[in-house]
């Protein structure tokens, strides 16, 4: 055996010679606890201040309004923010998607319903009976799915165009716009895809009911 | 039916990836091997002077027991510092929405969750973790714990190229995942996110006054870097409890496909660091080809269950026809397939972050998910999914060479007994550790779920069981049901223990087998050798994968899942 121990790199050996290399001696346990504590250190150095502080730093300044959360002000006060729902149960507000939040954040995820559970079929049932007696829609309108049911985040701000608008005719009667401004106002205000398949069709409720406001006189 | 026009943009995204898989991971290959790399002349005198202070060098390679002890010492104190900061949270820095600390319980069950890259969540985010845990605490765990599976898969591979007995240095391998791998891309990705939408402020909350009146409050913080490396480590942590269902988190279709290639790129490129290691380029293909066909299947039943339609809402009426027979629980913004893409891949890939409420998918998609994590290797999470399937591998050529009464071997290394009791304990404490707690729980009748609950549909049954097979898998995704209290003592207790189980048995095992062909030298093939770079391997190894899962967890699907849909 060799006393002289050469670098052990982290590559393969070369053809195998019957002389074993001496390995490198093993840490004691003084020197494990001290490269754990210096590793925790300098890592929690890294990972809890400098890296969210450069992205922050950076973030900031190419593009700080997304950074701040894209929020929406009217009349000089923030309103909410346009990534997110929130309640616009109004006769002359086009609605959201329902939550089972009540678009409260704070509650975070709510447990949905099992798919084949029969609370589910009767909270569909519920909330058709309650859209039916507030929604004012033409008769014998079919809802469209994604209108009736609940979000996984509890505040998506999106629907699909035709959920928007069945909710023409309630709308219409309680602002006295008509339906044919109504209907162009909906269509100006969908995102199509960039590229067909990239994405769906929707409609951002919030930033239509926002542009809604100033043209009934409220806000 | 199915809405397909979306489909090309879902091809093109896992198309993309494993386009860039083999240049990424031959750059992965290399940064272990400690070869020159892109980025030497930065980083190389910086990880020279973090050697320096942590007392150790790239020469000090250690054998098996000694990596372990660094790794338990290393991931033991990222436990204990996240126990602590989450039990007195109340009493440290950024809690500005005053959130009081953790029970010792839930403290445990997150701490635990957190080191073994799991990231199952037993807290609502908004209002029971400070923003000072989230970046402080959880945020070191989103990078240790990614650093630590990435460190095991390179130091068992290292195996096959040793005859020294010694697999690499741990602090080593620990160091370089962050400054190569980790940190730089995760900058990166966070930025992009906020080019995408994705807020990334030191603010944590704004007060918001809503058209119809009231207040709503709009939680922020440093989202982006967050969500970067919570995906691109396949831990799957979200900086919020509907994790990248929340549109603050995964603002459009854009986001959501881009979230997908951050997820998939280390754990579809660990094949190819692999063969860069063993420097044999075919020997990449076996493991790459079973984990696309493996993942392909999954995703297309995943997609068709999901456009089908719905048993539950038969009795609705006055409903419009959709694509989407599972609308409960989706987003508007993703089509079906680009949703279903993302789920699938945070699932199998271990990182376990969703886009929907899984409680609400399918039957059938709930078993696709949970088929994920019983095999946690198609590709399985951060290294130690490549790591599962090599141990899967070792087995199969094991029987394949009992088959044909030959002594296997794998590239030059004979495959003897011991090396199959290590594969075996790896591969059989998963199933142990879903199914004792599980019966243990039940008989026990803790408040979280009584028998009589359970029985009563089986979808209780279902949520028990994915509960534990996420823990067990360190995966982190949840199938919650309002019947189904996952937080009281028992289960957080129990949790934390399948975790740990689950993260670090496996990992004692990949190092020994590491070690034990490490002590080998190698051998020239000879006429009898199975070929392991051929198509015939790939089907075989695809096969064998399937058929040991299904024989472990097909009674548990019988009694969940499938009851769910006759």
């Amino acid at each position: 055996m060799s006393a002289v121990a050469p670098p052990v790199s982290g590559g393969p050996t070369p053809a195998p010679s019957p002389s074993r290399r001496e390995p490198a001696p093993a840490h004691t346990t003084g020197q494990h606890v001290r490269a754990t504590v210096v590793l925790l250190v300098l890592t929690l150095f890294v990972s809890g201040f400098a890296y969210p502080l450069v992205v922050t730093g950076i973030a900031q300044v190419i593009d700080p309004n997304a950074a701040d959360g894209s929020l929406l002000h009217y009349n000089g006060t923030v309103v909410g923010s346009s990534l997110i729902a929130q309640n616009t149960d109004a006769p002359y507000l086009f609605w959201e998607r329902p939550s089972l939040s009540d678009y409260n954040t704070t509650l975070g995820m709510i447990t949905p319903y099992g798919p084949t559970d029969p609370a589910l079929a009767e909270w569909f049932n519920e909330t058709l009976a309650y859209l039916r007696e507030y929604g004012n829609f033409t008769v014998n309108a079919t809802l469209p799915i994604w209108f009736v049911s609940p979000s996984g985040s509890s505040i998506d701000p999106d629907l699909t165009p035709g959920a928007v608008l069945v909710q023409v005719p309630r709308v219409a009667s309680a602002t006295n716009l008509s339906y044919d401004f109504l209907t162009n106002f909906i269509n100006a205000h969908t995102t199509d895809p960039p590229i067909p398949g990239l994405g769906v069709s929707y409609v951002d409720v919030l930033q239509l009911d926002l542009d809604l406001l100033p043209l009934i006189g409220r806000g | 039916m199915v809405d397909l026009t979306s489909l090309w943009d879902v091809v093109l995204v896992v198309g993309l990836v494993l386009a860039i898989a083999p240049w990424f991971g031959s750059y992965l290959g290399r940064v272990y091997l400690n070869r020159p790399a892109f980025g030497d002349v930065l980083l190389s005198p910086l990880e020279q002077a973090t050697y320096r202070l942590l007392g150790t060098s790239p020469r000090r390679s250690m054998r098996p027991r000694e990596y372990m002890v660094a790794l338990l010492l290393v991931n033991g104190g990222v436990f204990l510092f996240l126990y602590l900061y989450f039990f007195f949270q109340n009493a440290l820095p950024l809690d500005a929405t005053g959130v009081p600390g953790m029970s010792w319980d839930l403290a445990l069950h997150s701490a635990a969750s957190f080191t073994t890259n799991t990231d199952f969540t037993h807290f609502t985010n908004e209002s029971q973790i400070s923003m000072g845990a989230e970046v402080i605490a959880w945020q070191l765990a989103l990078f240790l714990s990614a650093a630590t599976g990435l460190s095991v898969a390179a130091a068992m591979i290292r195996g096959f190229i040793r005859k020294d007995g010694t697999l690499g240095n741990c602090y080593v391998d620990l160091v370089r995942t962050m400054t190569r791998i980790l940190l730089p891309l995760s900058i990166l990705f966070a930025l992009v996110l906020v080019l995408l939408g994705v807020p990334e402020t030191f603010t944590n909350y704004v007060t918001a006054h809503p058209l119809t009146g009231g207040i709503q409050w709009i939680y922020l913080g440093p989202v982006a870097s967050f969500q970067s490396i919570s995906l691109l480590g396949t831990n799957g942590g979200g900086w919020y409890s509907a994790n990248a269902a929340s549109p603050l988190a995964n603002p459009s279709a854009i986001s959501n496909l881009f979230l997908v290639g951050v997820m998939m790129l280390i754990p579809f490129s660990t094949p190819f660091a692999f063969s860069q290691i063993i420097r044999r380029k075919s020997e990449s293909w076996p493991f790459i080809g079973t984990i696309v066909i493996i993942f392909a299947i999954a995703l297309g039943l995943f997609i068709f269950y999901q456009a089908a339609t719905n048993p539950g809402l038969a009795s609705v009426s006055g409903l419009g026809v959709s694509t989407n027979g599972y609308p409960v629980g989706q987003e508007t913004r993703f089509s079906l397939p680009e949703a279903s893409l993302f789920q699938v891949v945070s699932v199998y890939a271990n990182v376990g972050a969703n886009n929907m409420a899984i409680g609400s998918i399918s039957p059938i998609g709930q078993m696709v998910l949970l088929f994920g994590m019983f095999t946690q290797s198609t590709p399985g999470g951060e290294g130690t999914g490549f790591a599962t399937l090599l141990l899967f591998a070792v087995l199969a050529i094991f029987i394949a060479g009992l088959m044909v009464g030959r002594t296997p071997e794998y590239l030059g290394k004979k495959i003897e007994t011991s090396h199959v009791k290590w594969a075996a304990l790896a591969l059989l404490i998963h199933p142990a550790i879903i199914l004792v707690p599980f019966s243990v729980g039940v008989l026990w009748g803790d408040p979280g779920i009584s028998a009589t609950t359970l029985a009563a549909s089986a979808h209780n049954f279902t949520s028990v069981l994915y509960e534990l097979t996420s823990e067990a898998a360190n995966n982190g995704s949840a199938l919650s049901t309002a019947s189904f209290n996952d937080t009281t003592p028992f289960w957080n207790v129990t949790g934390a223990l399948v975790m740990l189980l689950g993260r670090f048995v496996p990992i004692w095992a990949m190092l020994q087998v590491g070690g034990l062909f490490a002590s080998e030298s190698e051998k020239p093939p000879g006429p009898g050798t199975l070929r392991t770079a051929s198509a015939t391997f790939t089907i075989y190894l695809t096969m064998i994968l399937i058929i040991i899962s299904a024989l472990l967890f097909l009674p548990v699907l019988a009694l969940g899942p499938l009851a769910q849909i006759l």
